[in-house]
């Protein structure tokens, strides 16, 4: 699988109704370490409701410079959240379903 | 719609967000020489289309991608397997505001058109392997 | 000495800007068309580029990254490749200017046809680019350029009724015999000039050949509040001499020759050879500026190995883009298209280009992985994004202006 085919897809919930659309992926370095670096693990999907593109990531960052920028961008993908890769139940091109009674977590990065 | 959000749960290792942190970002290799950017990442994943059953392992980046996967994530369309230009995840060294390999750039398959140029073009002119004065 | 040298890089990015071939023409025009009243749009001008210049130079020497790849990893492949083309056409269109800037001087000073200088002038810009050291080439060819202040030594020898042009200049207004549209043609592309952004793209670029760090983002500051400046008042020097002396006899200018006339007219034989010399040297600069900065913008948006303090061997891809470029010059220049027409015509592009330049540098301004506590200012928040309107003003405007006035004719 390649990323930018992932990126941009269609979210649904269980019951097929759509939620948005990846923004972003978030990986996390605990995997079993390799040569140099630790192996790279999905951890989660960024879903945004309102926008198909991330933009800058204004919205997983308390930075609030340069105004007014900063905040037309995190605006635009108010509502922003992270679904684990738990809860994702089913991959395709271009759509993704996440299983019943997903949850919706915060998508601030964390420091 | 500012709706409270449970806080992501904690992890082990540091968090990457791919658009952020990976794509787009220059690779210079273990001397510090300039060899691409990432234009795109491979991951191993799950059969497309069938379910994911719970407790699947999570997919893993496999490799950084570059040449032809940059055409085909700006215009559209799917690169041919056999002509993706990888830079396996074990070669990364180091992850800051560029991606730091721990090889040189000419044991990798993603410096060969740089190769090609140097030994058949520049470095045939003369004065090419001389410091400018 | 040591300290002027310091502030090469800014004065021969600044002499790309303000006085390259197309500029040199377009100020004598302005001069001998509207006198002084668009002093005022030279001023703007050189504020917004000194932010922005000022911002890329800290980027540069906090993050070592140079302006391309940060608009590259900020804008994406997507938007970035827009930027990269509406940019690099822009150089392109600029180098193929120059280097027939170059030979209209030497035609102007020695009487051999400009086209058997084409093959010469190409030849000397690429042997500089090929061998010699980036800080030698900046010291050369921006103190060289310097003999341009002639223009201003003119402009006083001259005797002017300085209040008039005070007068122009402070309170300008729309000369009758001109109409409110070319007027403000004249003044986007002035502005579009004095933002271009293979300024930026030099000058990070040059910040990173000098191998500069967070130590030295004062010589940073002082080569842009220094550079830009004076590059504007050299601007507006051409435009003042323009003004005094082809305005009142009704002179119009459509050639080199005419913007050196108030000159001689000033300053005799001596004025107009320093004034030869500036000019070859500030159209060989904006040369060098403009060919590496087809360089730069390809290798950084490519990640391709680049810099002058490599061996050419050591960033092949990077020498070979630019003699593709420096070939595809003369070869334009052989089918007798005027120089100084193309550089107007990149004002299109400009549109395009310049949000998507300044718009990055500002945001990784601002960003804490980048520049760690070096970030922004909150006033040079405030100021840049008043800029970033005006420039997308300015950006939107050009083509339909340029359609309404004929580029201004």
């Amino acid at each position: 699988m390649i990323l930018s085919n992932l990126l941009g897809s269609e979210v649904r919930d269980a019951e097929g109704r759509k939620v948005g659309h990846i923004a972003d992926v978030r990986f996390v370095l605990d995997g079993p370490p390799g040569q140099l670096l630790a192996a790279a693990r999905l951890h989660g999907l960024i879903v945004s409701p309102h926008s198909a593109a991330s933009f800058l990531g204004y919205e997983r960052y308390n930075v609030t410079q340069p105004w007014p920028l900063a905040q037309l961008l995190r605006w635009r993908h108010r509502g922003s959240f992270l679904v684990l890769w738990e809860d994702v139940a089913r991959m395709d091109s271009g759509i993704v379903d996440l299983r019943q009674n997903y949850t919706e977590y915060d998508p601030m990065v964390p420091l | 719609m500012t709706r409270q959000r449970l806080p992501a749960p904690d992890t082990n290792g540091r968090s990457l967000d791919a658009q952020l942190h990976l794509l787009d970002r220059q690779i210079v290799d273990a001397d510090g020489v300039p060899v691409t950017t990432v234009d795109d990442l491979e991951l191993d994943s799950p059969v497309p289309g069938t379910p994911i059953e719970q407790g699947t392992p999570a997919p893993r980046i496999q490799a950084l991608l570059t040449g032809p996967a940059l055409v085909t994530r700006i215009f559209g369309g799917k690169p041919p397997a056999s002509r993706l230009i990888r830079i396996p995840w074990s070669d990364v060294a180091g992850l800051g505001t560029i991606i730091s390999l721990g090889v040189r750039a000419n044991s990798l398959d993603a410096s060969w058109v740089e190769r090609w140029i140097r030994d058949h073009l520049i470095g045939k002119i003369p004065g090419g392997r001389h410091d400018p004065q | 000495m040591k300290r002027l040298l310091g502030v090469a890089l800014g004065i021969l990015t600044a002499i790309g800007g303000f006085v390259d071939i197309g500029d040199l023409v377009a100020n004598a025009v302005v001069g001998s068309r509207f006198g002084l009243s668009l002093v005022w749009v030279v001023a703007v001008g050189v504020l917004g580029i000194c932010l922005f210049a000022n911002m890329s130079g800290r980027v540069a020497a906090v993050s070592n990254r140079a302006t391309f790849e940060v608009i590259r990893e900020r804008l994406g492949a997507r938007a970035g490749l827009a930027n990269l083309g509406a940019s690099f056409f822009i150089n392109l269109m600029t180098v193929i200017a120059e280097i027939g800037g170059i030979c209209l001087a030497l035609q102007l000073a020695s009487s051999v046809s400009y086209l058997l200088w084409v093959p010469v002038a190409t030849a000397a810009v690429w042997l500089v680019i090929w061998r010699v050291r980036f800080s030698i080439m900046e010291n050369v060819a921006g103190l060289l350029g310097l003999s341009l202040i002639v223009f201003a030594v003119a402009l006083f020898l001259l005797q002017p009724d300085w209040g008039s042009l005070a007068g122009q200049a402070l309170a300008p207004h729309v000369p009758e015999s001109e109409t409110p549209a070319t007027y403000w043609f004249y003044a986007v592309a002035l502005f579009g000039a004095a933002m271009t952004p293979y300024e930026v793209f030099f000058f990070s670029s040059g910040a990173v050949e000098e191998g500069w760090t967070a130590k030295d983002l004062v010589l940073s500051r002082i080569n842009v509040f220094v550079g830009f400046p004076l590059g504007g008042f050299l601007s507006v020097a051409i435009a003042g001499t323009a003004a005094v002396v082809l305005l009142p006899a009704g002179i119009e200018v459509s050639s080199l020759s005419e913007v050196v006339l108030p000159v001689v007219a000033g300053g005799g034989k001596i004025a107009l050879a320093f004034a030869l010399v500036g000019i070859v040297a500030a159209t060989f600069g904006a040369a060098l500026e403009t060919t590496l900065s087809s360089g730069y913008t390809l290798a950084q948006f490519f990640g391709w190995s680049w810099g002058k303090f490599r061996r050419p061997a050591q960033a092949a891809r990077f020498h070979l883009a630019m003699i593709i470029c420096l070939l595809a010059g003369p070869s334009l220049l052989a089918t007798g298209v005027d120089p100084i027409l193309l550089t107007e015509y990149s004002v299109v592009f400009s549109a395009i280009a310049l949000p998507l330049t300044y718009l990055p540098i500002l945001i990784v301004a601002n960003d804490q992985q980048y520049m760690g506590k070096h970030v922004n200012p909150r006033a040079v928040n405030i100021l840049a994004t008043i800029y970033l309107v005006i420039i997308l003003a300015a950006s939107l405007s050009a083509i339909p202006l340029m359609i309404m006035t004929g580029a201004g004719s």
